[in-house]
């Protein structure tokens, strides 16, 4: 693995990472509020969010592929990737008493929590990507002014299209 | 084949005479190299031989081994590998943006997000082609103004 592909790598799971722990706490806080309001927890509760999204982000990175997948393809490595984390999050919930698993609502609003921070991780993922792509037509409209402006390029412009023999 | 180079004064202008008995492969890679120089290809389509301006070229496509240029409208079959293709290419503004396929950055119009962290880029005559995610980094570079 090249240099730089170890640092887009890690560029790309470090920011999977951080993604990860914010909309967990914010999960975690919502449904804490509307479901388990007096809950009192330990300073260790503070690494819940931590260990969960790291389980996301290994999952994630050991389902990724460096070839270019097919869209089924895709689809099955996410639906992979999305029940690793539900079952090594829930294996998890059920051994610690950070989420409530012992009451009716716990395992599935912890399914549900988790289902919907994968879908939100994937839309923010996806108006990243859109904010690189704008950047990337900036920089692809310079250069072509570049180009046009001073590239031996245009010696070989031809205005016919091409020629028979 | 024997090769002969000669000096000549600045009045007389420069050319490459090739002189063959038949048109071998090697010699149509001869003379395939000497064209993309002066920035045409020479390619097949139904069987007749075209020249193709570099300029015109929006891709090239290797499937099954085959490789395929395509222009706005017409495509055509050149005889030989992608990576030569690129390399000829290289100072041309042609850019490699999957394992099979080379784009000229020319007749992008532009790109967008596709999905798993790959782009897609609209050329000039509304096709659509996948930008692999592994080339977007060198990619990034060279519009910023780094070497293609």
């Amino acid at each position: 693995m090249t240099g730089q592909k170890w640092k887009t790598l890690s560029i790309r799971a470090l920011r999977l990472y951080t993604l990860l722990v914010t909309l967990i706490t914010v999960l975690m806080i919502i449904l804490g509020n509307l479901l388990d309001r007096d809950r009192v927890f330990s300073y260790d509760a503070f690494f819940s969010p931590l260990i969960y999204a790291l389980i996301g982000t290994v999952a994630t990175m050991i389902t990724r592929s460096d070839k270019e997948l097919s869209v089924r393809s895709l689809i099955i490595r996410k639906v992979t990737s999305l029940l690793i984390v539900e079952g090594a999050i829930v294996f998890i919930a059920l051994n610690a008493d950070t989420i409530p698993t012992d009451k009716n609502w716990g395992l599935p609003a912890l399914v549900l929590g988790i289902f919907v921070v994968f879908v939100l991780t994937h839309v923010i993922q996806y108006f990243i990507d859109r904010k690189d792509a704008e950047k990337l037509n900036a920089d692809l409209s310079r250069y072509q002014e570049r180009q046009m402006n001073g590239s031996p390029i245009h010696e070989y412009h031809s205005q016919d299209g091409p020629g028979c023999n | 084949m024997k090769l002969e180079t000669r000096k000549i004064p600045e009045s007389e202008p420069e050319m490459v005479e090739i002189r063959y008995h038949w048109i071998t492969d090697e010699i149509q890679e001869i003379i395939t190299f000497v064209k993309s120089r002066q920035g045409q290809l020479s390619a097949a389509r139904d069987g007749k031989r075209f020249e193709v301006p570099v300029v015109d070229l929006f891709y090239a496509e290797s499937v099954d081994d085959r490789l395929f240029l395509y222009t706005a409208a017409d495509s055509y079959e050149i005889r030989m590998k992608l990576y030569e293709l690129e390399d000829l290419l290289k100072n041309k503004s042609f850019f490699r943006v999957s394992k099979s396929m080379i784009v000229n950055l020319m007749k992008i119009t532009s790109v967008r997000p596709a999905l798993n962290g790959r782009f897609s880029a609209i050329l000039k005559n509304g096709e659509e082609i996948i930008i692999s995610r592994k080339y977007v980094p060198a990619l990034k570079q060279i519009l910023k103004g780094g070497e293609s």
